[in-house]
């Protein structure tokens, strides 16, 4: 057989070897990725990232992640606790209830705001919505998977 | 009921540092070498079958060598800008691209020839100027996409526009193919449904992201399924009529069933809802149905594909040659530049540089390299998800989600359509087929994808401007204790 005959199908076999071998790499990176995704130890469902805050307790940039219920409020009992005066001490709640979010509105003082909006009782909320508990305001986010 | 509270350094906007990208540029390295590997064995068998003296000399050294520069400059260009996006997509991307450039180096040049400034281009540098253009799309957008807030926010602007193109096409398109595609204006000419698949996702990202909550609370009881209140249902029909009208009037299945998938995936990953899905579902058939009865060429496509052999040298002849090519390449294929024998001086397929390189790629690379090319594609998929998967709010969320699946289900589209898998549509092949507006127009989704997945783009503005204000609160509040 002419050598350079072989010598090319040699060179064509190790084109489709480099294509694989480029698969191989992007796998072995993304293994790794999706890996280091689920070590992420919080779990949490949804996160509030406080955006702006006029108190000291949380400050601007705390990261909450949320679990399925999820309370507000100046009581230390409560999940997120904000030291502000014109918090009260059960203020809000944050449930995921199947499918939808919702936060709750536990008859606080000063109410609570969803983007600038004084809400009554129980209200829907998104990913992306701006909530505010006193002098706090927290974003609404999907959690980092 | 735990809170997990860590502080987070505030995200300090405005300074450029590099910042390295080191699996960027090992996949990128890997990228090069494989190209110039191609290269080489698509030169020496030229080189055989042509009778020249051996030699191991690349087939186009110039033109791949501009191209890996292209990419070098991009990568370098994300580099200096300190962006920390997603590092595989790129070298995917380009690989892919670095395939079509091999592959419209093998084909005859004179399949398409264009004369600017008094010299005259063929095919594979008329592709590569396309491919330069695209990379360069895709790093302006990586980089220059910092806010997302112009998308989010007008997006009844985007959809008109979106109508706006589609309405251009029936008045004033072209007929290629029996299908109304082509825009003419002057020299130039573009495919709009190209750009107009990029523009939908961005409109139904923005709509669907608005109305989840509604959408989500079902009320209407159909039977076993639970629909949510009418109103919210007739984006649905409308987005049915749509799909429908492009095949009536512009006789084009492809986009047609690329729109309708895209927008059914989304309407699931917003809702989590199957009855939705369902319902499409049976909309579609309802449509396929009604298409098929009404329209010869639907007709035509559908019994090509039940049965191409029965009229394989006239109507059934694309499809029928393309299972030959399959069958030739075999496991290995034959080698870049030693298959598809030329029929009575012309290629076997015809149109095979814009519907069928899946094919083409067939023949010469095998099913191992056909196996390879439908793994780039998942690459991207994945990769797009991810970026899904990790986004700060729903419209980012479901803009990745839109953009991947786009790619996704158009790759898949014409694939198993060279493949016979379902009715031939006349698609591009993301990246791959040759063609300006496809090029550019997934240039701009993989550009926007990589802005997506940078965690340090601007986060995102509260929703639903201008429907409230916010609260004057401290005036009129009292202490709570």
């Amino acid at each position: 057989m002419d050598p350079y005959v072989v010598a090319i199908w040699i060179v064509r076999l190790a084109f489709l070897g480099g294509l694989y071998l480029f698969m191989f790499g992007v796998t072995r990176l993304l293994l790794r990725d999706l890996r280091a995704a689920t070590r992420d130890p919080s779990g949490a469902l949804a996160r509030l990232v406080v955006v702006g805050s006029e108190v000291s307790e949380p400050p601007r940039g705390t990261v909450f992640g949320l679990d399925a219920v999820a309370t507000i409020g100046r009581d230390v009992n409560n999940s997120i606790v904000v030291e502000d005066d014109f918090a009260s001490s059960e203020h809000a709640a944050l449930t995921f209830r199947g499918r939808a979010w919702y936060v709750e509105d536990l008859a606080s003082t000063n109410g609570t705001f969803v983007n600038g909006q004084r809400i009554d009782g129980l209200s829907a909320i998104a990913y992306g919505d701006e909530v505010q508990v006193g002098r706090v305001r927290f974003r609404f986010e999907r959690a980092r998977r | 009921m735990t809170a997990a509270a860590g502080v987070r350094a505030p995200v300090r906007a405005g300074r450029i540092q590099p910042h390295a990208r080191r699996r960027e540029s090992g996949l990128l390295a890997l990228v090069a070498v494989v190209l110039v590997l191609g290269s080489v064995s698509l030169g020496a068998t030229q080189r055989q079958l042509a009778g020249q003296p051996a030699s191991w000399l690349p087939a186009d050294l110039g033109q791949l060598a501009i191209y890996l520069g292209a990419l070098l400059v991009a990568h370098l260009a994300l580099i200096m800008t300190g962006r920390r996006a997603d590092q595989v997509l790129l070298p995917t991307i380009g690989l892919l691209g670095g395939l079509s450039l091999l592959l419209m180096e093998r084909l005859p040049q004179a399949l398409v020839t264009q004369s600017l400034l008094g010299r005259n281009f063929g095919l594979a540098s008329i592709q590569l100027g396309w491919l330069l253009l695209a990379i360069a799309v895709i790093t302006i957008a990586a980089i220059g996409v910092r806010s997302d807030s112009w998308l989010r926010r007008y997006k009844y602007t985007w959809a008109a526009a979106g109508i706006a193109l589609l309405l251009l096409t029936f008045l004033f398109g072209t007929e290629v193919n029996g299908a109304l595609l082509t825009i003419q204006v002057g020299p130039f000419s573009g495919q709009p449904t190209e750009l107009i698949k990029v523009v939908l996702v961005i409109f139904l990202a923005g709509y669907l992201s608005d109305f989840r909550p509604l959408l989500v609370a079902a009320d209407l009881r159909l039977g076993p399924l639970r629909l949510p209140p009418l109103p919210y249902l007739l984006p649905m029909l409308a987005m049915w009529a749509m799909a429908l009208g492009i095949v009536v009037i512009q006789r084009d299945l492809g986009a047609a069933l690329l729109f309708f998938a895209v927008f059914l995936a989304l309407v699931y990953i917003a809702t989590n809802r199957t009855s939705y899905v369902v319902l499409g579902l049976l909309l579609f058939v309802a449509g396929s149905v009604i298409a098929y009865q009404l329209f010869g060429t639907v007709r035509d496509r559908v019994d090509i594909w039940l049965n191409p052999f029965v009229d394989a040298s006239g109507k059934g002849y694309q499809v029928v040659q393309s299972l030959y090519a399959f069958g030739r390449g075999g496991i290995i294929g034959t080698g870049l530049g030693a298959g598809l024998p030329l029929v009575a001086g012309r290629l076997p397929i015809p149109a095979i540089h814009t519907d069928f390189p899946f094919a083409a790629l067939g023949e010469e690379l095998g099913l191992i390299g056909v196996v390879a090319i439908l793994g780039l594609y998942l690459i991207v998929i994945e990769r797009g998800l991810r970026v899904a998967a990790s986004a700060a709010d729903d419209f980012r969320a479901l803009l990745a989600a839109g953009l991947t699946l786009v790619v996704g289900v158009q790759a898949f589209i014409i694939a198993a359509g060279n493949l016979k898998l379902i009715p031939l549509t006349g698609v591009t092949l993301p990246f791959i087929s040759y063609g300006g507006s496809s090029l550019l127009a997934n240039g701009v989704v993989v550009g926007l994808l990589l802005a997506l997945s940078d965690r340090g783009v601007e986060p995102p503005p509260p929703p639903r401007p201008g429907r409230g204000r916010r609260p004057a609160f401290l005036g009129g509040a009292r202490s709570a204790r």
